[in-house]
């Protein structure tokens, strides 16, 4: 490449703290592979659902978080891969749920931190979705799972507002639990079950699979 | 291919409310499919020397992998540590979740290997739902016709039975896992139309339906107190018995270090999903960084039949510019919507709801025939005109197609002002391991469930039956694995199926340099040029 530093198709940046020459229409991990970086396997899905590529970035003095499929080289910037998230620490299993009634006590149990959030925003600065993740939290913390967990609707659970958060309050698990205890409870779609009710009394036979004309 | 319109000159004519004729009533889908499809490709195929599928066609990128020597040998294996468990799952995709969540429902103790972190997969990025026939003019019947129709007759007849009658079953299965699916006023799921489909039978959550499956089963993976994740733990070879004929467990390696684990495993299930990151003929790819047919490979060397290694499933539209985004999805649900495909010409060419091998076949002619519409950055395509149908149905794009909206925003285009470029991507491996219904393959002690088998979808998958056929196989192979008999006696851990691999290699004169499961694309590695179409 002849081109200079700065100019319009080409950009400097630091990955891993290796230095690479990129492309301004690259993303950071098109830019990473094409610079070399080595053991970049924080990577899945290239399209921002998977949640795995999460990076630390720095332009000039401000830090940020953001995931490296969805984010485009920058002259100047400085780029960590993250490390994958920590095991989960909230323990619960769905079928230990046997009344709908004590969803919100066991909800207590199970994520207290979440009544503790101190509205400090860093999940929602966190979130690369653009998720309202703090208003997420104070409907599940006021037991409206099925509000939280439509919050939660794009959320990819690369968990950057889990390490965003001093309370420990593990928004994403939190969003997720209140889409599942949801679906769990409330869902009873009725031509599903009509359906599932005629196979109850008339199983599908596979010896009738003969192909009609 | 003969040059069609650039991409400023096919958007300055596209109007979205030209009138429009009706696409060709008589299309031959055969002529077309031996024309146009990718499969029919005859240069880039190879014939297979070896295994148990000697003399079989597939494509040469496979064949290359299905015939390269292992990384190990038994010498690699003194002083690993062994860990004991009754079911090793080696995938953390839905296949693999389900089969791991259904085996420790049956009291096994169940270990699940990830090559990269749990739910990283083909699964999490699936966009328009699974079939399952509950609407009250649709029958699972119907469904078995149209699964076995669309893929030529070539599927399994027994497989497509057990798929097609789970169908139900494995939707209030997830509901109990807490999956949501999208809903009408009424309470009803539901349903979508899609090519090759007589009935409404898609269901789904709005265009996010794999990832909302999958953060669901891999939080109910990590909850379950019967199952251990390993992630970054990528199969390096499976262990085989002395006679080499029988599976006892694997050994993983780490993608960060060169360490070496043994597995030891009543059962093991294969749960590594696809292809698509071998770009067979130079195709994009919609799927995920890890399809690189690991499974594959590692199944044929043990002495598994595979089938339908020639087939494999082009989806008609994967987008084409932005260059980053070359390949990815954007999901048949919206032409069951009712959005269309227009050549440059501005004229449709196709039934948009034809099965997808043939709708592929028909973009492919069209660009071939200087019909299609080229960017500055490269390739070609033609039109899925989205911005026609908000035009029709305002809103409904922001309603039900939040992924494709989200995408678009990133890469700076807007899907209901202009129409949206695609062509044909790599998108699914039709055939596979052969299995029973119970998952089983050909190899005493190893399952496969998921992409990596075969059988099920014949020679062209209709849209919705790879979500379903995770999660009614990953849980087929899940149990019969759980319930799979003691071996009784010491259990002896060899590699002798790979001596006996070797053994044919060479005598085959079959170079033994190149070593395989391949783990991540060439262009992943330092140094490396990236992957261009």
């Amino acid at each position: 490449m002849t081109e200079d530093a700065g100019s319009e198709s080409v950009v400097d940046l630091l990955i891993n703290g290796v230095q690479v020459r990129a492309e301004p229409h690259m993303t950071i991990v098109e830019a990473a592979w094409a610079g070399g970086v080595p053991r970049v396997t924080g990577v899945g899905c290239l399209e921002g659902v998977c949640g795995s590529c999460r990076i630390l970035l720095r332009r000039g003095p401000a830090v940020s978080v953001a995931l490296a499929c969805e984010t485009f080289a920058e002259h100047g910037i400085e780029v960590l891969f993250l490390p994958a998230p920590a095991a989960a620490r909230h323990q619960y299993e769905l079928t230990d749920f046997k009344d709908g009634w004590d969803i919100q006590a066991r909800f207590q149990e199970i994520f207290p931190e979440a009544a503790r959030c101190r509205h400090c925003h860093g999940c929602v600065q966190s979130c690369p979705k653009g998720i309202a993740v703090e208003e997420g939290i104070a409907l599940a913390a006021a037991g409206r799972f099925r509000e939280a967990g439509e919050a939660f609707f794009e959320c990819v659970m690369c968990e950057l507002c889990d390490s965003a958060c001093p309370e420990q309050i593990a928004p994403a698990h939190v969003g997720l639990f209140s889409r599942r205890i949801t679906a769990f409870f409330h869902l009873r779609p009725p031509n599903l079950i009509h359906r599932l009710e005629e196979l109850r009394q008339e199983p599908f036979s596979a010896s009738d699979k003969k192909e009609t004309p | 291919m003969k040059r069609g319109l650039s991409l400023q000159d096919a958007l300055a004519a596209y109007r979205p409310d030209a009138e429009l004729a009706p696409p060709p009533k008589q299309i031959d889908p055969d002529a077309l499919l031996n024309a146009y499809h990718p499969d029919h490709l005859r240069d880039g195929m190879a014939t297979l020397a070896v295994g148990p599928n000697a003399g079989a066609q597939c494509p040469r990128e496979l064949a290359d992998l299905l015939q390269a020597e292992a990384y190990i040998d038994e010498v690699d294996l003194a002083g690993a540590e062994v860990t004991d468990t009754d079911v090793l799952v080696i995938g953390g995709g839905g296949a693999g979740c389900a089969a791991a969540l259904a085996a420790a429902e049956h009291g096994a103790h169940v270990l699940l290997a990830t090559k990269l972190r749990l739910g990283d997969s083909n699964t999490v990025m699936a966009e328009g739902g699974l079939q399952a026939a509950i609407e009250p003019d649709d029958s699972v019947q119907q469904h078995l016709q149209d699964t076995l129709r669309a893929g030529h007759h070539a599927g399994d007849p027994a497989l497509v039975a057990a798929l097609v009658g789970d169908g139900p079953e494995v939707i209030r299965w997830l509901i109990r896992q807490g999956m949501q699916f999208d809903q009408t006023a009424s309470g009803d799921l539901h349903t979508r139309r899609a090519g090759g489909i007589s009935a409404p039978r898609i269901v789904h959550c709005r265009d996010y339906t794999g990832l909302e499956m999958m953060r669901v089963l891999r939080e109910a993976v990590i909850q379950h107190r019967g199952i251990e994740v390993w992630s970054q733990a990528p199969a390096v070879e499976l262990l085989s018995n002395e006679s080499g004929r029988k599976c006892v467990g694997a050994v993983l390696g780490s993608l960060d270090g060169q360490k070496l684990r043994i597995v030891r495993a009543r059962s093991v299930i294969l749960a590594t999903g696809g292809i698509g990151r071998l770009h067979l003929h130079g195709f994009p790819t919609s799927n995920h960084l890890g399809a690189t047919g690991d499974g594959l490979v590692l199944a044929y060397r043990i002495g598994a039949r595979l089938c339908e290694l020639d087939s494999f499933q082009y989806h008609p539209t994967g987008l084409v510019n932005p260059p980053y985004l070359s390949g990815k999805l954007v999901t048949e649900g919206i032409r069951a919507a009712g959005a269309l495909l227009l050549n440059a010409e501005g004229r449709r060419f196709i039934d948009e709801l034809q099965p997808r091998d043939v709708v592929s076949a028909a973009i492919i002619r069209e660009c071939r025939e200087g019909r299609g519409i080229h960017p500055d950055t490269g390739g070609v395509g033609v039109w899925l005109d989205t911005a026609r149908l908000e035009r029709s149905q305002p809103g409904l794009i922001e309603q039900q197609f939040p992924k494709l909206l989200a995408r678009s925003r990133i890469a700076g285009i807007d899907p209901r002002r202009n129409p949206v470029l695609v062509y044909p991507t790599l998108h699914y491996q039709n055939g596979g391991a052969v299995i029973d219904a119970n998952g089983a393959t050909t190899v005493a002690g190893l399952y496969a469930a998921g992409e990596v088998a075969g059988g099920i979808h014949g020679r062209n998958r209709i849209m919705g039956n790879a979500l379903l056929e995770i999660i009614s196989f990953g849980r087929r192979a899940g149990f019969a694995a759980a319930l799979a008999g003691h071996d009784r006696g010491p259990k002896k851990i060899t590699l002798e199926h790979v001596n006996q691999a070797r053994r044919a290699l060479t005598l085959a004169g079959m170079p033994l340099t190149r070593h395989a499961p391949q783990m991540l694309p060439a262009y992943t590695a330092p140094g490396k040029e990236i992957w261009k179409a």
